[in-house]
This record gives structure tokens, C-alpha cells and sequence, in this order.
């Protein structure tokens, strides 16, 4: 876990700070007692229900495989909570004012809801279909079976009343995993690096002017071990 | 209120490029200048310091340094028959703020634009005939020519280090340039960026069919380099992180590295931050501008800046909403065709065909914004239209400017959308394939054009810019050729998959990046009747007020803009030297 390790080094820092002598005797003892100065688990934005979906749709889409852990343990769920509960979730960056109208798809989103709200409204429109369609939550479905259901939300093909479903998946929930996956670790999603690893992205620092030549058309050595803003910080 | 400041000489409007271009010959005679940017200074702010920098959710997907959305965007309808909607998070392109405006986030990338462009229609209409323009392509020469800005050109080039390879120097073809290329007076003042293993692959291809690649002219310092002022640009690191980003390294040519802080340490230039300019004070009876009215967004303050020449100087949008707000200038009307102000407003056409190499390691992550093979066979009027249904074009490049793994991850079509075969096929393709891509002109239509929008405001309470605008069939048919030339070079290119071509299709789709290239609104001509400002960029309707940058454009190129509008800034520094010792009509 990021968390767990960031919160180590800190630790760390500080004791070395105090005393050089003292460091040494209690790093062991730290890493020893680590569990108990983990970050504490938890979301800061989704309920234990929104988290069931959440939890269960990362790991969906990021299925435990030869390839990865699954998308929790890949941090996909923290990532996005954080997302929620953060400046995005709450319309940053976003114009929030009226009057509110309804276009064409490419004028993009257009309701007054947060991010944040849109998000969970979707959840809840979502588990409703879901609940008509297969008598259980989302999150009580086989895999197979919640695979099929989101392929059929991103394709449009779940109606609600209210939600559009499609552009909620399409335009929020899916840019939001991607991210999840790929950016970089501080925010909570990519733990480990676990999908720079799997794809070849070295990081930072990213000072590739000599490999620009002596590795042109090559395997960059870089690649199989990234590093991120943590590592430099 | 509104605290009224002592006159200066000459005011701007934007601390972006032009404003320090313009500045930059003014106060080397002495002219006393005041900027105002709405923007902060962020030579020092996470933005610009590793590893904060290299940050791709921050800076690249969250675009923290563009202009914020929350306070001001634009409404777009596609016809004028539609309803308006604001575009709440835009991403077609990317307006900046801060000391050195949006080209401190640029790639680099910086063209001349070929000879004829400034006098395009004359150029169609002497090759194809009186009639062969449609009526309603609005295109019109800009009254200046390419000799008459070459200088400027020249001197820009100097002043930003441009790393190129020279295509034709003074009307012969250079081996390995552009054999396109406007002649120029001299060599670029750097040599070429490092070729990629992608444009290797490219330049191939692409002999192979005849054409001639060539690496594109690059505002990413190869060297160590030392301009004409005596400011510096270190090295490239070809790290990736350009467009969208600032440079730690400071090897990006941009108006923060090389152009303020020398303009600071000049006597009689004056930038004011944090100043959001409301409007344009303007005497219609005189036909004068008198004052810029601007809020001072740390004090919350509003104040009157008068001066005897006021120069409009920031993106393109901002400087049409200002003459439009404050009606200097009659606005441009899609049903008579009268009117200028928002006439002409213009985007670029792209597309893309992706190429996969199992065996070949493309290493997207190591590159620069403008380490680029590119050919213009298929740009602007290079090629013979005859019968094609179209005019314009664009240029052919490897679109390999970063690896950034959330946004620039290429996978067959086909692939899921996720579960383990996205992530076993993003395991096998990501160092392994790069795009084929078109950067296409859009010439203007009568119907796209921007004008204030009746219902949506902005933070500060003034209307929003509305964009009525969408691709016409010029430029569906265009993308489409552009692109399967695109195809042609990417299926020569011995790849073990290439994707189909996909040529622009559908509406303009604002939460679609293309290029930051918006041009128009603010137009240049030598009549009244069809521009907004003179051949020297003075505003038909107000002697003493300018206007700079890409809305002067009276169409766009297959071009990326700088070039040409950078040009255009140096010459009106001279222009203004010689107006305010002895103010009239140029």
C-alpha cells in the first residue's frame, strides 16, 4: 500500500531527525510495528453501499490475473473515492451556472449535479436496473454476469427514468478508472506502479536525452522498474 | 469604484506571447508599457518544478493550466438555428493563463506558413478559376505579405532558438528540409531535435513513396543556446511532458524562459498580474479607445488604465468577446454577411491512423513536443485540387509527442474496453505503436462565427463568448483525403497492424482535444467591409487601438499558428514605434 509506505518514511525521517544514534534501533522496531501506523482504511466520500458497487466494479474490470491484482487492491476504488470526495468530485474546473438545458450529446455534460453527486446518482440508478434484471445488487453478481451488465450501461442500453446512464458510465465513471490505472500513484489508484509496470512506462524523472540515442528501437532498461513523484519526493 | 490610474503609452491586454513580442521591440527604444494578464507568475510554482512537473493527471488531464472552466468558458451551438449550451469542461483546445499565456504550455511546434497563405485567395483563384471558390467560404488575403513578414520571422526564430532544418533558403531547396517551405533568408538557428525510432519508421515509409520527410521545426532547444538578448535555453530531455506542461528544464521557448524576464529588467516595462481585464473604454464620436478597465483579482479593486495606444493582445476568444462587449467594431452577421467582429472564426480538422510494431520499440515516453517527421506534399495548396471537391490540407506527422501513460496508449481495435485482454493488450502495444496523424486547415464558412452569448455568464457577470460553428463538407471531404494519404504511408510502413483510416466525421465535439488552435473573430484585411483591422493590425474604427494574435487570422492554415503570429507581433512593435512618435492611420 502507498499509504502505508509513505507514512513510514515519514516516520522515519522524523525519528533520523531527532537522532542519528537513536535510528537505527528504532527503524527495526518501526518496520516491525508497521501494521499499526497504517493509513487507517476507509473512504472519505462513498458510503459502504456506493463502495460495494465501486469495489465491485473495479475489480470487473480489473480482474485479478497474471497481469495485476485485482482493481482494489490495484487502489481503483481509493482512487476514485478520493476523486469524489476531492476538488473534481466537487465541480472544480466545472461551469455550474444555468439556466439548464438539455443538447446534443457533443455539448457534453450539462445537469447541475456535482461530479460527485452525478457519480452516486448513477450508482443508484444502476443497482435499480440491476436489482430489476438480475434480483440481486450489482455487487452479488458473478463476474460474467456484471461484465455483461456494464458493457450493456457503457453501450447505452440501460434506460432510467432519470439518470442517463450511458453518459454517466461514458463520460465519469470510465475516465475516472483509466485514471485510476495510469496516473500516478500519490492519488491513491496504481499501487505499486502495478500498471506502468505491466505497460513499460519508466516515470520519472524522465531525463532522456541521452537514451533518446542509445536506446532508439530498443527495450529501455527504465521500464521495468518506473518511478514516481514518491520516489523523488 | 473604478479608481482612475495616470495614462501610460501603451497598454495591453494579455501577457501571453504577442504582448511580449510587441513589447520587446517598443521598449528596446525606450516606449513605456504597461501588461496587463490575469495570471499569475509561475516560474516557481509546482507547475514548473520536478516532480510536481511531470504530473500527467495534474497538468495533462486535469489541464490546471488552462484557463478554469468555473469562472469562464464558452456556449457553442452547431448552427445558428440550435440552441446555445456553455461547453462546462472544454477540451478542444486550451487558452492559458499566467506571465507568458498559453505558449508556455505549448508542444513547440512552430511553422511558417507557406508563402502564398497571406494571399490565399488570389493563390485559388489564379489556379482555379473566378469561380472556384464557393460562395460561402469567406476566405480573403490578409493584405501583408510573406516577404514583408520574413524578417520577423527570422528575428522570432532567433529569439526562441527554433531547432529545424532549412527547406529552402532564399529560393533554394535545401536536401532534407521542407521543399514546401516559404524561402527564407538563413539556416534555423539550431539543428534538428533527434530523430524518433517512429519517425525513423516514418521517413521510410515515406521516401518509399516519393515524398520528402523532414524533421519538424522545433521550439524544444536541441542545445545549449543563447538568443539575440542574451537569454538562455538549456537542452531538451525529450521527457514528454511539453504541451499542457511547463518546462523545468527551461528548454521549451516560451515567453516565461526567454521574454519576461528580460522585459522586466527593462526601464519603462510594467506587467501588472492578477488583472482581469472587464473592457475597453471607447469613444465612439472620436473613434478612439481611451482606458482598459480591469479588476485586480488580489485586491478585488477596479481600475482604469488609460494610455494613448491600447493594443488587444490575448487568445483569440478573449480578444473578439472584448470588442464585441464593448461594440467597437460593427459584429458580424451570418444572415447579410455584413458586419466583422466574429467573422471567421476557425479550428483545425485532425485525425489519426494508428500503426503497430510487434518487433519494434517506438518508446513514446522518450520524445518532445516537436520531435516530429513530417511531410507537406497534401498541405494547404502544395497538391492540385483539381476536381477534388475541396481546397486546403495538412500536414502528415508522427504524432509522437509523449508516452503519458493515462491519455497516450494506442491498442488494436477491437480491444475490450477493459478486463485482462485491455490490460494484455496495452502490455503488448504501448511501446510498440504510434499514430499516423493529419494537422488539417479549416477555412472559414459564413455560417461559423462568434458573437456574446444572450443567457450564460461568466464569473465576473459579463456574457459568455458564444461559438456558432461546425465542420462544413470542405472539410469532411479534406479529412478524408488527408487521412488515406495518411493510410497510404502508414501501410508502407512494414507494421504488423495498421489501424483503418478514420477521417473527422460527425459535429464538432468541444470535449474532443484537436488542436489548441482557434483563430478568427478579430480579422485582418485591407477592407473595412471584411476586416476588423488594417494590414497593420489597427482597428478600422479606432486609430490608436490593435489588435494581435491569431484572430487576425483570416483563415487556418494546416499550420500550427505561432509562426505567422509571432511574426505579426514583432512587426507591429515596429509599427507602433513609428505611430506613436507620429499617431495616424498606417
Amino acid at each position: 500500500m502507498s499509504g502505508q509506505g509513505n507514512s513510514r518514511r515519514i516516520f522515519l525521517k522524523q525519528v533520523a531527525g531527532a537522532s542519528g544514534a537513536l535510528a537505527a534501533v528504532v527503524t527495526a522496531g518501526a518496520a516491525a510495528a508497521a501494521p499499526a501506523i497504517e493509513t487507517p482504511a476507509g473512504y472519505e466520500s462513498l458510503s459502504p453501499e456506493e463502495a460495494a458497487f465501486v469495489e465491485a466494479m473495479v475489480n470487473v474490470m480489473c480482474p485479478a490475473d497474471g497481469l495485476t491484482p485485482n482493481g482494489v487492491d490495484c487502489g481503483l476504488a481509493e482512487y476514485i473515492d478520493r476523486q469524489l470526495a476531492g476538488g473534481f468530485g466537487h465541480g472544480d474546473r466545472l461551469y455550474r451556472s444555468g439556466p439548464w438545458r438539455s443538447g446534443k450529446p457533443q455539448l457534453g455534460y450539462q445537469l447541475p449535479l456535482t461530479p460527485e453527486q452525478f457519480f452516486k446518482g448513477g450508482i443508484g440508478a444502476a443497482q435499480t436496473a440491476c436489482t430489476r434484471r438480475f434480483s440481486k445488487r450489482f455487487e452479488e453478481l458473478a463476474s460474467a454476469d456484471a461484465d455483461a451488465f456494464l458493457q450493456e450501461v457503457a453501450a447505452g442500453k440501460i434506460a432510467d427514468a432519470k439518470v442517463p446512464l450511458g453518459q454517466w458510465f461514458n463520460g465519469l465513471v470510465y475516465p475516472l478508472f483509466v485514471q485510476a490505472c495510469f496516473a500516478d500513484p500519490i492519488y491513491g489508484g496504481n499501487h505499486a506502479k502495478v500498471f506502468w509496470k505491466l505497460i513499460g512506462y519508466p516515470g520519472l524523472p524522465a531525463v532522456h536525452s541521452q537514451n533518446m540515442t542509445a536506446f532508439r528501437g530498443k527495450a529501455f532498461p527504465g521500464a521495468l522498474d518506473p518511478k514516481s513523484i514518491q520516489d523523488f519526493s | 469604484m473604478t479608481t482612475k490610474l495616470p495614462k501610460r503609452t501603451v497598454v495591453f491586454v494579455g501577457g501571453g506571447l504577442t504582448a511580449a513580442l510587441t513589447s520587446r521591440q517598443l521598449t528596446a527604444k525606450g516606449v513605456d508599457v504597461v501588461v496587463l494578464e490575469r495570471g499569475g507568475d509561475l516560474r516557481e510554482s509546482a507547475a514548473a518544478k520536478i516532480p510536481s512537473q511531470r504530473d500527467e493527471l495534474r497538468w495533462g488531464v486535469q489541464n490546471r493550466l488552462a484557463q478554469d472552466w468555473a469562472v469562464e468558458t464558452y456556449t457553442l451551438r452547431h448552427t445558428a438555428s440550435d440552441v446555445s449550451l456553455p461547453v462546462r469542461r472544454m477540451e478542444a483546445f486550451l487558452p492559458g493563463e499566467g506571465m507568458g499565456g498559453a505558449a508556455n504550455h505549448w508542444n513547440g511546434q512552430t511553422w511558417r506558413w507557406s508563402e502564398y497563405d497571406p494571399v490565399l485567395r488570389t493563390r485559388l483563384e489564379s489556379r482555379y478559376g473566378k469561380k472556384a471558390i464557393p460562395a460561402s467560404m469567406t476566405l480573403q488575403d490578409w493584405g501583408v505579405t510573406y516577404a514583408e513578414m520574413e524578417p520577423y520571422h527570422d528575428l522570432f526564430e532567433r529569439l526562441f532558438g527554433i531547432a529545424g532544418k532549412a527547406g529552402n533558403i532564399k529560393g533554394e531547396i535545401q536536401p532534407g528540409g521542407n521543399p514546401f517551405e516559404a524561402p527564407r533568408s538563413r539556416e534555423y538557428p539550431q539543428p534538428p531535435l533527434e530523430i524518433t525510432e517512429a519517425g525513423q519508421i516514418f521517413k521510410a515509409a515515406a521516401q518509399q513513396l516519393g515524398f520528402k520527410p523532414f524533421p519538424m521545426p522545433a521550439g524544444n532547444s536541441t542545445g545549449a543556446y543563447t538568443n539575440p538578448d542574451g537569454m538562455k535555453l538549456a537542452p531538451c530531455q525529450y521527457c514528454g511532458h511539453c504541451e499542457r506542461f511547463l518546462c523545468e528544464a527551461n528548454a521549451k521557448a516560451s515567453p516565461q524562459v526567454l521574454l519576461y524576464p528580460m522585459l522586466l529588467q527593462r526601464p519603462g516595462f510594467e506587467l501588472r498580474l492578477y488583472s482581469h481585464v472587464l473592457g475597453i473604454n471607447y469613444d465612439r464620436a472620436a473613434k478612439r479607445a481611451i482606458a482598459v478597465r480591469y479588476l485586480d483579482l488580489q485586491t478585488g479593486e477596479e481600475y482604469e488604465q488609460p494610455a494613448d495606444v491600447v493594443v488587444v493582445a490575448a487568445f483569440p476568444m478573449t480578444s473578439t468577446k472584448l470588442l464585441l462587449h464593448d461594440r467597437i467594431g460593427e459584429p458580424y452577421d451570418p444572415r447579410t454577411g455584413k458586419g466583422v467582429v466574429g467573422r471567421n472564426f476557425c479550428y483545425q480538422v485532425t485525425s489519426s491512423v494508428p500503426a503497430f510494431y510487434k518487433d519494434r520499440w517506438i518508446n513514446p515516453f522518450m520524445a518532445a513536443g516537436s520531435s516530429q517527421t513530417v511531410v507537406d506534399e497534401f498541405n494547404v495548396d502544395n497538391f492540385d485540387h483539381s476536381g477534388l471537391g475541396f481546397f486546403g490540407g495538412g500536414y502528415i506527422y508522427t504524432a509522437t509527442t509523449n508516452g503519458r501513460p493515462i491519455v497516450s496508449r494506442l491498442v488494436p481495435s477491437g480491444t475490450p474496453r477493459w478486463g485482462s485482454k485491455w490490460k494484455q493488450a496495452n502490455a503488448d502495444w504501448y511501446a510498440h505503436a504510434f499514430n499516423f496523424s493529419v494537422h488539417g486547415s479549416n477555412y472559414p464558412h459564413r455560417e461559423n462565427y462568434l458573437d456574446l452569448d444572450p443567457d450564460y455568464r461568466d464569473a465576473y457577470g459579463q456574457p459568455l463568448l458564444r461559438m456558432t460553428y461546425n465542420f462544413k463538407d470542405n472539410d469532411y471531404r479534406m479529412s478524408e483525403y488527408l487521412t488515406n494519404k495518411a493510410h497510404e504511408i502508414a501501410a508502407a510502413s512494414g507494421a504488423t497492424m495498421v489501424g483503418a483510416p478514420a477521417p473527422r466525421r460527425g459535429d464538432f465535439d468541444p470535449g474532443i482535444y484537436q488542436t489548441t488552435h482557434v483563430t478568427g473573430g478579430t480579422i485582418m484585411g485591407a477592407d473595412p467591409k471584411t476586416s476588423v483591422v488594417s494590414p497593420h493590425l489597427q482597428h478600422w474604427d479606432a486609430e490608436n487601438l490593435f489588435v494581435v494574435g491569431a484572430s487576425v487570422y483570416p483563415h487556418n492554415s494546416g499550420y500550427n499558428p505561432t509562426g505567422p503570429l509571432a511574426a505579426l507581433a514583432l512587426r507591429l512593435g515596429d509599427d507602433l514605434l513609428d505611430y506613436s512618435g507620429r499617431p495616424r492611420r498606417l
